[in-house]
């Protein structure tokens, strides 16, 4: 068959009355859960699961996966109304959404975050139609060593989305490394750095830290700053984003775009790793890297579509050689295994109508949370003139349900409110936690990418320059790093911080 | 805040930073002593915690330093009720939901919250409390199927 | 309303399990099956697949609730320290109920929970890339003989299945081999397709269900083959004494009253037994075991003394 015929075969699996009310359904289910903060799609897809046993395999599977990237559009509103990131990949979209939205352009963040999502998610659904078991052969390249290389460059260049001083980025990083070191270690199953509770036996939630060093601490801030009366944001200019906008938010989404689609294949923090270094990429890129953080389009447009991209992508791996690069896919996996499905090379050729037909649905899903996301727009952006004074228990509430329900236990809550003291003194320390985040999540997997490879070579070092994929990103991060240290780099940026602060 | 006291020195913002830093970094240490360290062939989970905390502290004293020496900047005063409040209430929420169920620790949560705010009415604070917990009751113990007790039996 | 309720229940149970004592039980609220591991993982989307099968025995509900982490012991010490009325069990897993117990202290009994019934027993296996030039465990032997150290086997950590299966075949055959520790199946699945290993560690279950043309099987670790591979020979039919399997099932705490205990127990067997969920099962790839809490409670300590064995053999690899 023809990539057209095959097409044709997918989108006639795709809109059959029940398979496109599963796609809604799932769709406007991850949408909620994305906008909740702490519930977690993967959370929700396990709850779901054995309701798919019920479904035709097609359907289950459609909704499953409309739970997933509704989660992501989802995901950013929070991040943007109220600086509260739900995932680890929505963190940087707060930086200048947030800012966005308290300049009163909250409307324009959240169409702009939207609308590249859309765009994202087409282009990477069309890799994944097109080019999928290639891009998966690529993804198999990446060995330990190569992640390690990838995950050192990754780091450095987060250094550049803080906007203070390098010095302090760094700090945060390795205050990051070392929170995501606590727990039992994989490799002899020593616990490490754990007090001796056994809470702490599998290391800290992500919720656990974003909800601490953003939602909490901001509330606490925001109070101290004024008390609730006095946080008053800009007033609303309009509700779309203006023509200016669009200018500046394409090129970044098309960046943001490439970017997620190749590191949403590899296993891990693909997502993640998306939309920090899309991110720091405009920033680099930009003619005013100075504005990032104030509030500026591309840095919401950036990150955003990114991530969206990348969480399609990644269900390329899982589609082509039946292996799943995250929680989330291996949950869509046990959803396929359920009907006896085993994704792979076999099941592109046996089955081509489960492969096309999900390829298919997640283009019309992505259309239909557009759809879906576009009118909401004006009921989010009026929530923001909802008081601080009626507005923040509420925050408080979602987000201490969120922290719970993840293990079901206090001492989740209990040590979110000790991140939240920890973030207010990073406030009190001028010190951003982006960067923190970006370390907590990778580090688990720079340490055990750098013990594998050095138990792989018996402890020689060579194999990072021997290998092409590993070499070229060493040679990327010293160029940065020598980029950073050049004085004049430093001078320049100093010039541009100060400019800020004028 | 600027004034008789210009004479003074310290960037007090930084040295803060500089004194998590080096904290975290110590702390680090020290919990790292029993692990061990292992070879770079053969990594023992020591190894990266000693390589990070030291670094840690590297950069606390590099923040630091340099700033003990630059003019006066002061930390942005600091207003002791919101922060103890808010954080009461939020270890209140987690110790209550488990043995007193969400009804309870949801209102426990939002009335104490409010306390973090002097300027509130009671009444609307109260309809705010109710509403809130039948909201989150609904949406998710019902609806997404948190696993929490409503009430306390 | 209420009481026609119960009594309707009542009725059913009376038609089930003739007349028992205990006649509120497990009538009067759902029963808490408290799941050691997160959403999603293996032996939650086993007991969730069970469970409704279970309360059509029962004439229950139950309310599965999850308590991840320390790979079971907090959903262990949970479970001990619930209500002995039969409304809180849990689900039990070995090896890691069995090797926690050596070496560790632990926030509760373990001698104080008592094995419901077995669910699964899922043996290991290794496998190798489809193209690979291994294709037993005698060429794999063969291979590390040649060089010492240069064969490497993914496993998910020191002291887990697949670490602890290698153990045994480096002793018996004499071997040397790495082990790379990755962080779960799927990991290690990807690194044998990108060579950047050459054996790894697999229960039989994905073992089977991975795609056949990227994957081969060498052995499987069973005494007696398993039902999902009965074309596979095991470790022992080829020559070496490797011997791992993990088990999965549900505990209650002991001093629930042994009636109930019984109940339960038959309870999963019926469960185990209806085509409905056997269809189920199959789909899911697996390997059904039913073990009555009894049989299986003698099983457990020649088992633990196995492990405790193979741990001094972990030692002396450390």
């Amino acid at each position: 068959m023809s990539f057209i015929d095959l097409l044709i075969l997918g989108f006639s699996e795709a809109m059959t009355p029940m398979n496109l009310g599963f796609c809604l359904l799932g769709a406007l289910l991850g949408t909620l859960i994305g906008v909740l903060p702490g519930i977690g799609p993967t959370a929700t897809i396990a709850v779901l699961l054995p309701i798919t046993f019920f479904l035709p395999p097609l359907a289950g599977i459609i909704m499953l996966a409309g739970i997933y990237y509704g989660a992501q559009y989802g995901g950013s509103t929070t991040a943007i109304l109220v600086n509260l990131p739900g995932e680890a990949s929505s963190v940087v979209t707060a930086l200048d959404g947030y800012q966005m939205a308290q300049n009163g352009r909250a409307g324009s963040a959240l169409a702009i975050a939207a609308l590249g999502s859309f765009f994202a998610g087409t282009v990477a659904t069309l890799a994944l139609a097109v080019a999928g078991p290639t891009l998966s052969v690529f993804a198999l390249k990446f060995g330990p060593a190569e992640y390690v290389s990838l995950m050192v460059f990754g780091l450095l260049a987060a250094t550049i989305l803080a906007s203070g001083p390098v010095l302090k980025a760094i700090g945060m990083i390795l205050i990051g490394l070392l929170l995501g070191m606590i727990g039992t270690d994989r490799a002899t199953g020593d616990a490490r750095l754990t007090f001796g509770a056994i809470e702490l036996f599998d290391g800290i939630d992500f919720i656990v830290i974003a909800i601490g060093l953003f939602g909490f601490s901001e509330i606490i801030a925001n109070l101290e700053g004024s008390g609730s009366e006095g946080v008053k944001l800009a007033k609303l200019t309009r509700l779309w984003p203006t023509r200016q906008d669009f200018r500046e938010a394409w090129p970044a989404v098309l960046r943001g775009t490439g970017l997620g689609t190749v590191l949403g294949l590899l296993p891990g923090g693909g997502a993640t790793l998306a939309s920090f270094s899309a991110y720091s990429m405009e920033k680099r890129m930009s003619r005013h890297p100075e504005q990032f953080g104030t509030g500026v389009v591309a840095g919401v447009a950036a990150p955003e579509s990114a991530n969206n991209a990348a969480a399609q992508s990644s269900f390329i791996p899982l589609l082509t050689l039946g292996i799943p690069s995250n929680n989330m896919m291996a949950m869509m996996l046990s959803a396929f295994m359920i009907h006896g499905i085993t994704p792979g090379p076999t099941v592109l050729t046996s089955q081509p109508e489960i492969f096309w037909g999900l390829v298919a649905s997640m283009w019309i899903g992505n259309l239909l949370l557009v759809v879906i996301n576009l009118p909401l727009i004006g009921i989010w952006v009026k929530l923001l003139t909802v008081p601080y004074r009626l507005l923040y228990p509420a925050i408080l509430l979602f987000c201490c349900i969120g922290v719970y329900s993840m293990n079901n236990r206090v001492f989740d809550v209990v040590l979110a409110a000790g991140f939240g003291l920890l973030g207010y003194l990073f406030r009190k320390a001028k010190c951003e936690p982006g960067p923190l985040l970006l370390g907590f999540v990778l580090g688990p997997l720079l340490e055990a990418n750098l013990r594998r490879t050095l138990l792989i070579t018996q402890g020689d070092p060579s194999i990072f320059v021997e290998r092409p994929i590993s070499l070229t990103m060493l040679v990327a991060t010293v160029i940065l790093l020598g980029l950073m240290i050049l004085p004049s780099f430093r001078k320049t940026r100093e010039e541009a911080f100060q400019e800020e602060d004028a | 805040m600027r004034g008789p006291s210009a004479a003074q020195r310290g960037d007090r913002p930084d040295l803060l930073t500089a004194l998590i830093f080096v904290g975290f970094g110590a702390l680090g240490l020290f919990l790292a002593r029993p692990l061990d360290g292992g070879t770079l062939a053969q990594m023992g989970p020591g190894f990266m915690p000693r390589v990070i905390c030291g670094l840690l502290i590297l950069v606390g004293l590099a923040v630091g330093l340099p700033a003990l020496r630059r003019p006066l900047v002061r930390i942005e005063p600091v207003k002791i009720r919101p922060v103890v409040v808010i954080l009461l209430s939020i270890v209140g929420f987690g110790l209550a939901v488990t043995y007193l169920g969400f009804v309870l620790a949801s209102l426990w949560l939002i009335l104490a919250g409010a306390m973090a705010d002097p300027g509130g009415k009671m009444r609307q604070t109260l309809l705010l409390a109710a509403g809130l917990t039948a909201f989150g009751a609904l949406i998710f113990v019902y609806g997404l199927g948190v696993q929490v007790p409503l009430w306390p039996f | 309303m209420k009481l026609a309720r119960s009594a309707a229940l009542a009725a059913v149970f009376t038609a089930l399990s003739a007349g028992t004592a205990l006649a509120d039980w497990p009538a009067d609220r759902p029963i808490e099956l408290v799941v050691a591991f997160a959403p999603g993982g293996g032996t939650d989307i086993m007991l969730r697949a069970l469970a409704p099968f279970i309360e059509a025995e029962l004439g229950a509900t139950i309310a599965v609730m999850n308590r991840p982490g320390a790979s079971g012991e907090i959903a262990y010490t949970a479970l001990s320290q619930a209500e002995p009325d039969g409304y809180t069990v849990s689900s039990l897993n070995t090896p890691g109920f069995l090797t926690m117990q050596i070496g560790r202290t632990l926030g509760y009994d373990p001698k104080a929970l008592c094995p419901i019934a077995r669910v699964v027993e899922d043996p290991g296996t290794f496998v190798v890339q489809a193209g690979s030039d291994i294709t037993s465990l005698a060429d794999l032997v063969a291979k590390a003989k040649a060089a010492p150290g240069a064969v490497s086997v993914a496993t998910t950590g020191l002291g887990t299945d697949e670490h602890m299966a290698m153990l045994q075949l480096e002793k018996a055959a004499g071997i040397d081999l790495t082990a790379i520790p990755f962080e779960g199946a799927n990991e290690a699945k990807t690194a044998l397709l990108g060579g950047h290993v050459q054996v790894i560690g697999l229960n039989v279950g994905e073992a089977m269900s991975s795609d056949p043309g990227s994957f081969k099987v060498l052995a499987q670790f069973a005494e007696q083959r398993s039902t999902l591979a009965p074309d596979l020979a095991t470790a022992v039919e080829q020559g070496f004494d490797v011997i791992m399997s993990s088990e999965r099932g549900m505990a209650a705490r002991c001093d629930v009253p042994e009636e109930i205990r019984a109940r339960l127990s038959a309870a999963v067997e019926k469960a185990l037994a209806d085509p409905a969920f056997l269809d189920v099962a199959a789909k899911q790839g697996l390997p059904l075991a039913y073990q009555s809490g009894a049989d299986w409670t003698a099983a457990m300590p020649a088992r633990l003394a196995r492990f405790e064995e193979i741990f001094k053999l972990v030692e002396e690899d450390k």
